[in-house]
């Protein structure tokens, strides 16, 4: 039972903290973001790079820049929402809807973008520069 | 395999979440042992698609931890800074 009332009661809270100070904030103008240890100690951009501006640019409902902070961002908080979705509509129907992130193939297709988005992002040219953070 | 074996958690979501928030490797080892959770069960292996869900857990767990450190320490040398330049702001 992870998305039990009280978990998910517990949990709104810190998110909805996040939200607030991502939506109050942008990390380009503040130094006191936490930067990305990966990249501050190699000098080459992370999967996760641009994820805190795409952050603040989703609370501002600005999806074309979120995107372009990392293309990965909004991909991800889908997996994450429909998982959420469908683990919630399960519990509370008593369905067996099938969970596609349970599938063997799902993870592996993930690390494979990961790797791909990881390996691409850094090379410093056109168009592979546009995923860049 | 018994048919009522639970699938274990794959922990595919924090591997992710750890990913794009902070720390990479440890979100990626995530990632590779959410495969392993998945095909080990679905060829029949519980106990190791349970060894790897394990896996999964420790690797998120600590990135997971990590980052929070990382975040609390960065945030405590702020504050320090920002008490030693309020106090010495009578020097200059």
């Amino acid at each position: 039972m992870t998305f039990s009332k009280k978990n998910i009661l517990l949990a709104s809270i810190p998110v909805a903290i996040l939200l607030l100070v991502y939506f109050f904030y942008n990390p380009e103008d503040f130094d006191w973001f936490p930067k990305c240890p990966f990249y501050s100690l190699t000098g080459v951009y992370c999967p996760g790079c641009g994820s805190q501006r795409a952050l603040h640019s989703l609370v501002h409902l600005e999806f074309g820049k979120t995107a372009s902070y990392n293309f990965l961002f909004l991909p991800a908080l889908g997996v994450v929402l429909y998982n959420f979705g469908i683990t919630v509509f399960n519990e509370l129907s008593g369905k067996q809807l099938t969970n596609y992130i349970y599938k063997p193939i799902f993870p592996k297709v993930v690390l494979i973008i990961v790797l791909l988005f990881w390996g691409l992002r850094n090379i410093p040219f056109s168009p592979f520069c546009y995923l860049a953070p | 395999m018994e048919e009522n074996q639970k699938k274990p958690k794959n922990y595919l979501v924090e591997s992710i979440l750890v990913t794009i928030f902070c720390c990479l490797i440890f979100g990626i080892i995530g990632i590779v042992n959410a495969a392993k959770v998945n095909s080990e069960y679905e060829a029949g292996n519980y106990e190791g698609a349970l060894a790897a869900s394990k896996q999964a857990k420790t690797w998120t767990l600590w990135g997971f931890i990590i980052g929070l450190a990382g975040v609390v320490i960065v945030g405590f040398l702020y504050l320090v800074m920002g008490i030693a330049i309020l106090g010495s702001a009578g020097d200059f």
